[in-house]
């Protein structure tokens, strides 16, 4: 037997046995653990992100440029069809760049959960071949869904320098809060669905649904004063404006819109909830406990990924 | 195949059992309406039964069997892709798996692209890719199509490929799924070849293969596994007497 065979043998007898596939301990510990992972797979999850977006556009020939295009051409039409020929500059002024900041933190939104819902089932060639710790399909669609929405925000800080608008204001902080928000619940979420989905595929089609009525239960194209007015006509009382604002994606919303919509600093021209910082704060705090709960229950649901898919 | 002496064991297989439960409903409306006579909708399907084995440091062990014998779950049971129901698995030293060739491959990405994800999935770092590169690539025999986006190769390219890959991870356990039957002759002599080098470098070898020569040329011990019971566990020769014997009971 060869010197090599022994000196691998030896060092071979020193390791420690471990537990063959993903850690089922419960608690905090685990979800530790599980980060602990993931952290030292961030090469794989770096490289996972750069196929997604690679594979995107690989066989175009303006390849990343589309990811501008889609956009701007979406800015635009906003800016024309909806701001001076519907006429909703009237009500809401510079129109193009509220409607933009809203569509932008909600993108993220969308994109986190709905490619993080499917990223277990699209990959099931890599889970049903090889081990790795499956939180990173979902956390690899974060990623990606992260490179898109830098690209909107480039375009939306463009427009705002061409429309003489730039958010040169304190408010401006509000963005990053606004963007961790989105980051935590729609990665818990994503994470939660990314394993739901592999028992039932419905979920898939049942998140579209939820989407679209999300959308329009956030500020993105209305303004909150509208909202604010509404609940004050019908006497509805102030618990249904707190209902309205349980929902963590209109928080996140309203933030960037107070961020990047400075034409909403005129009097009388945009309504804001009082204690927006508490708010937010309390926002990433509920984000953050329910990673960890979505994070326990991918972990309880993972073991058959490989036979179910 | 001489033995290493003291050989440490680097896999351990205690009382593994592996249960499928084949549901016939799988959407959502189904789950409703048959929600209180699930069970009725639910077959069980005993694909591993109290297995149980260890295996040693630079030993080669080939898994026998008929198809639906369980080799290919007690393969992924090892290889941590699927979790037992029961008992437990443990291993030790870095894990190469030849599951199915190209598994990580993404069709739209080139080559030379595929290589660092596929490296990155079996746990190399780029950097350590980088300084493997040029030999995977001359182990494949691809040249220049590295940079040619793998959707256009041939399964023989991806097969050349992938095992390139795997064998550079520098795995101290290297799993084996027939995968090698895919590749021409000379390629599978070469793979013979290097599995040969990694005997002699003390590496570890879980092989499944329903080729009795193959099995006969590399393995010093022979699992047999029918029913997903163990059915003999043994040297090699006398464990292709008992696969045949499996065939016809």
């Amino acid at each position: 037997m060869s010197l090599e065979a022994q000196e691998r043998a030896k060092r071979l007898a020193t390791l420690p046995f471990e537990r063959t596939g993903a850690p089922t301990a419960g608690g905090v510990g685990g979800f530790l653990t599980a980060v602990r992972d993931a952290w030292r797979q961030r090469q794989l999850l770096d490289l996972l992100i750069r196929r997604e977006l690679k594979a995107r556009y690989k066989d175009s020939s303006l390849g990343f440029a589309w990811s501008l295009v889609r956009p701007i051409v979406m800015l635009l039409i906003y800016y024309f069809a909806i701001g001076k020929v519907l006429q909703a500059e009237r009500s809401i002024p510079q129109y193009a760049i509220f409607v933009f900041a809203g569509l932008t933190i909600w993108g993220l939104f969308n994109e986190i959960v709905s490619s993080g819902t499917s990223s277990i089932v699209s990959n099931a060639g890599l889970i049903k071949k090889v081990y790795l710790p499956r939180e990173i399909f979902p956390l690899a669609a974060t990623g990606s869904a992260l490179f898109n929405f830098a690209m909107q925000l480039i375009v939306l800080t463009a427009a705002t320098i061409l429309l003489w608008q730039f958010p040169w204001h304190v408010e401006l902080l509000y963005a990053p809060l606004s963007a961790l928000v989105v980051l935590t619940f729609g990665t818990a979420l994503g994470i939660l669905l990314s394993a739901v989905n592999v028992y039932l595929r419905d979920i898939q089609y049942l998140v579209e649904v939820a989407m679209l009525i999300l959308f329009w239960v956030s500020p993105i194209v209305y303004s909150y004063r509208f909202v604010a007015q509404a609940v004050t006509n019908s006497g509805l009382g102030e618990w249904a404006l707190e209902l309205y604002l349980a929902n963590p994606v209109t928080i996140a919303v309203l933030a960037f819109q107070k961020a990047f919509w400075i034409a909403g600093d005129a009097p009388g021209a945009a309504v804001y909830p009082d204690n927006m910082l508490l708010r937010l704060s309390i926002m990433i705090v509920i984000g953050l406990v329910f990673i960890v709960g979505a994070q326990r229950v991918f972990t309880r649901l993972q073991g058959n990924f490989a036979q179910e898919i | 195949m001489p033995q290493l002496i003291d050989a440490p064991e680097v896999i351990r297989v205690q009382d593994v059992s592996k249960r499928f439960v084949i549901r016939k409903d799988k959407s959502l409306k189904e789950r409703i309406v048959n929600f209180r006579r699930s069970n009725q909708h639910k077959d069980d399907f005993w694909a591993l039964r109290d297995v149980d084995f260890t295996i040693e440091a630079g030993s080669t062990v080939g898994l026998l069997g008929a198809n639906g014998s369980g080799k290919s779950t007690l393969l992924k049971v090892i290889g941590g892709i699927i979790d037992p129901t029961d008992g437990v698995v443990e291993r030790r030293g870095r894990l190469a798996a030849l599951l199915e060739l190209g598994a990580g491959f993404h069709p739209d990405l080139t080559g030379r692209e595929n290589v660092f994800l596929n490296a990155s999935i079996l746990g190399l770092s780029r950097q350590q890719t980088e300084g493997y590169f040029d030999s995977i690539v001359a182990f494949s025999e691809i040249g220049d199509f590295i940079d040619t986006q793998v959707k256009f190769y041939s399964s023989g390219m991806y097969v050349r490929l992938a095992f390139a890959i795997a064998v550079h991870v520098d795995p101290d356990i290297l799993l084996v799924d027939e995968v090698l039957a895919v590749g021409d002759e000379p390629f599978q002599k070469k793979c013979m070849d290097k599995i040969k080098e990694f005997q002699r470098e003390g590496r570890t070898i879980v092989f499944v293969s329903h080729s009795a020569g193959q099995v006969q040329e590399l393995c010093d011990r022979a699992i047999v596994l029918q029913h997903g019971n163990v059915v003999f566990d043994g040297p090699t020769e006398a464990g292709i007497l008992a696969l045949r014997e499996s065939f016809n009971p």
